[in-house]
C-alpha cells in the first residue's frame, strides 16, 4: 500500500471503493476529517467465533497538522473511540505506537504526523455465528492540531463475514499493521533494570542497554511529571545510558515510579517501569 | 578557582530573580501591570485582600468554546465575582494569531456571550502568560488576599472539547475557590492544565 498524502486521498478512497467491491469486504472507507482523513481498517479478512482479531484506527493527516499520543503532553487530546459492537464482541484499549515530539514553544507535545495506525485488540467474539456478517463501529473523537486545533467526530466502520476458518491475513492492510506493530513500543529487557535517582530539580533515568547508546529520549505516560518541554540531556556510557530529565513544575509530591517510553528511533521504543529512589536526606550526602 | 567561583555565583545571582518571580503554587505569585480591554490599568497589587483568579483565554480555541458556548465558564465568573472574587480573562495570543483581539473586538465578545470577568487582560506580547507560565487555554490561578499562588491547574477534569462532559467534570476552580474562601487549604492544588496552546509571538 503506498503511503497517501491528503492530495491523493480522494483518489485512494476511490481506488480502495473499487478494490472492495471486488475483494472480501474486510475494507473500509476513508472519511474526511479536517485536514485528513481516518478509516477502520482490519488485519484479518474474516472474523472467526471465539477468537480475537486486530482492528485498526487509520489516520493520514495533511502536511503539518498531528494528532496526539495517549499523553498529549502540554495541550491536546488523544483520540477517543465510542464502540458499538455486537453483543459478544469486546474492543480492548488503543496500543499506542510510540510518539514523535511536537514542538511548539514554549510547549512540547506528543503526537502523529503525516500518518499512523493505531491498532485495537478485538476480544471474547464468542457471540457470533458463522455465515453471518458482522459490522464493527466507532465514533471516533479526535482534535487535528496545528498552530490551531480543529475538533471532529467520524463514524467509522466495518463489515467482516464471520467464519468457522481460521481467518487469512489481508494483504491490502498487512503493510500498515506491520509498521504499526515495529512502532509499538516493546517492554523492555529486565537486563536493563531501569532506575532513577530524584536529584532535586531533576530525574536521572539510568538505563543498562549492555552497549553505548548516542540517542534516546523519553516520553513520560503519566501526566506532569517531568517538564516536557525542558531538554533531555543523554549521558552515553559503555553500558548503557543516563537521561536527564527537568521535573515538572506542577509536581508537589515525591514520584515512586517514573513510567513511559524510552525511544531510539521510529522502530525502536521500549517501555520503561522505574522505580524512584528519593533525594537523600542533607546528612546523608555524598560528595562527588 | 576562586574566579570560576565568583563567576558562577554571579551567575547563581543573576539567575535568582527569575526564579523568585516564576509563578509556584505556594508562593508568592508575581506582581504584573496589564490593561484590559477598557483601557483600564491593573495591577495584582491593587488585589491585595481579595481572592484573584487568572483565566487564560482564546475565544478561537475549540476547548474554550467548550466553556463559553455551554455558558460554563461565564456561570463561573458571575457565580465568583457576585461573591467579591476578582475574576481576570487574559488573552495572550499574539498578533496574527488565532484568539488575538482588538480591546474592541473583546468587548464585542464579552458583550455577545454575556460574560462578566472583572476584566479581560489583553497581553498580545505574552509577558504576563510567560511570568505564569501559561501554557493552555483555559489554564487557570488562584491567589489568595496575601498574593500567595493556591492553584494553578485545569478548569475540571475532562480534557476534552466535548460539552457533554461538562456536568460529570470535577469542577477544579470551583472546589479551589470553595475551600479557600470558606479557609480551608486547597486539596488539589496543582492540577495538568488542558486545552489548546497559549499563541505566544515567536
Amino acid at each position: 500500500v503506498p503511503t497517501c498524502t491528503l492530495r491523493c486521498a480522494g483518489k485512494s478512497a476511490a481506488l480502495l471503493l473499487l478494490f472492495s467491491a471486488i475483494t472480501a469486504r474486510a475494507l473500509a472507507d476513508e472519511l474526511s476529517i479536517p485536514n485528513g482523513t481516518v478509516d477502520l481498517l482490519s488485519r484479518q479478512e474474516s472474523i472467526q467465533p471465539g477468537y480475537p482479531i486486530t482492528l485498526g484506527l487509520h489516520f493520514q493527516l495533511a502536511k503539518g497538522w498531528h494528532i496526539y499520543w495517549v499523553n498529549p503532553g502540554d495541550s491536546g487530546e488523544p483520540a477517543r473511540l465510542e464502540w458499538r459492537l455486537p453483543a459478544g464482541v469486546r474492543a480492548g484499549a488503543i496500543e499506542w505506537p510510540a510518539p514523535h515530539r511536537l514542538s511548539t514553544p514554549p510547549l512540547v507535545d506528543y503526537g502523529y504526523e503525516v500518518e499512523v495506525l493505531l491498532p485495537i485488540p478485538i476480544e471474547n467474539t464468542s457471540g457470533l455465528k458463522a455465515g453471518e456478517q458482522v459490522t464493527l463501529a466507532a465514533d471516533v473523537k479526535v482534535i487535528v492540531c496545528r498552530e490551531v486545533c480543529i475538533p471532529a467526530t467520524a463514524h467509522v466502520s466495518l463489515s467482516l463475514p464471520v467464519r468457522s476458518q481460521r481467518p487469512t491475513i489481508s494483504s491490502r492492510t498487512a503493510p500498515l499493521f506491520s509498521a504499526a506493530n515495529k512502532a509499538l513500543p516493546k517492554p523492555a529487557p529486565s537486563s536493563w533494570r531501569p532506575s532513577v535517582k530524584d536529584v532535586g530539580s531533576e530525574f536521572d533515568l539510568r538505563v543498562r542497554t549492555g552497549r553505548s547508546v548516542a540517542s534516546a529520549w523519553f516520553a513520560p505516560l503519566q501526566f506532569e511529571q517531568i517538564d516536557n518541554a525542558a531538554p533531555q540531556k543523554i549521558m552515553s556510557t559503555p553500558s548503557g545510558l543516563h537521561l536527564i530529565l527537568r521535573k515538572s513544575d506542577q509536581l508537589s509530591k515525591p514520584v515512586s515510579r517514573l513510567r513511559g517510553v524510552l525511544i531510539f528511533g521510529s522502530e525502536s521504543a521500549y517501555l520503561i517501569d522505574a522505580p524512584v529512589t528519593p533525594l537523600p536526606a542533607e546528612g546523608h550526602h555524598k560528595e562527588h | 578557582m576562586r574566579r570560576t567561583f565568583a563567576y558562577c555565583m554571579a551567575l547563581f545571582l543573576l539567575a535568582l530573580p527569575a526564579a523568585v518571580l516564576a509563578a509556584r503554587v505556594g508562593v508568592p505569585a508575581p506582581n504584573f501591570t496589564a490593561t484590559d480591554s477598557n483601557g483600564k490599568t491593573h495591577s495584582l497589587a491593587d488585589y491585595k485582600g481579595k481572592f484573584v483568579v487568572l483565566e487564560w483565554h482564546n475565544q478561537g480555541c475549540p476547548f474554550t468554546q467548550k466553556h463559553y458556548q455551554s455558558g460554563n465558564m461565564q456561570r463561573l465568573q458571575k457565580e465568583w465575582v457576585q461573591k467579591g472574587v476578582v475574576w481576570l480573562t487574559v488573552i495572550s495570543s499574539a498578533p496574527g494569531t488565532q484568539g488575538y483581539v482588538t480591546a474592541q473586538e473583546e468587548n464585542d465578545y464579552l458583550r455577545k456571550m454575556h460574560a462578566s470577568p472583572t476584566a479581560a487582560l489583553l497581553d498580545p506580547t505574552g509577558a504576563l502568560g510567560h511570568l505564569y507560565g501559561a501554557k493552555t487555554t483555559p489554564h487557570m490561578f488562584l491567589i489568595n488576599p496575601d498574593g500567595t499562588l493556591i492553584y494553578d491547574g485545569a478548569i475540571d477534569d475532562h480534557p476534552t472539547t466535548d460539552q457533554a462532559d461538562i456536568p460529570i467534570s470535577k469542577d477544579y476552580i470551583s472546589q479551589a475557590l470553595s475551600e479557600a474562601t470558606s479557609g480551608k487549604p486547597v486539596s488539589t492544588p496543582t492540577t495538568r492544565p488542558y486545552g489548546c496552546s497559549v499563541k505566544y509571538a515567536h
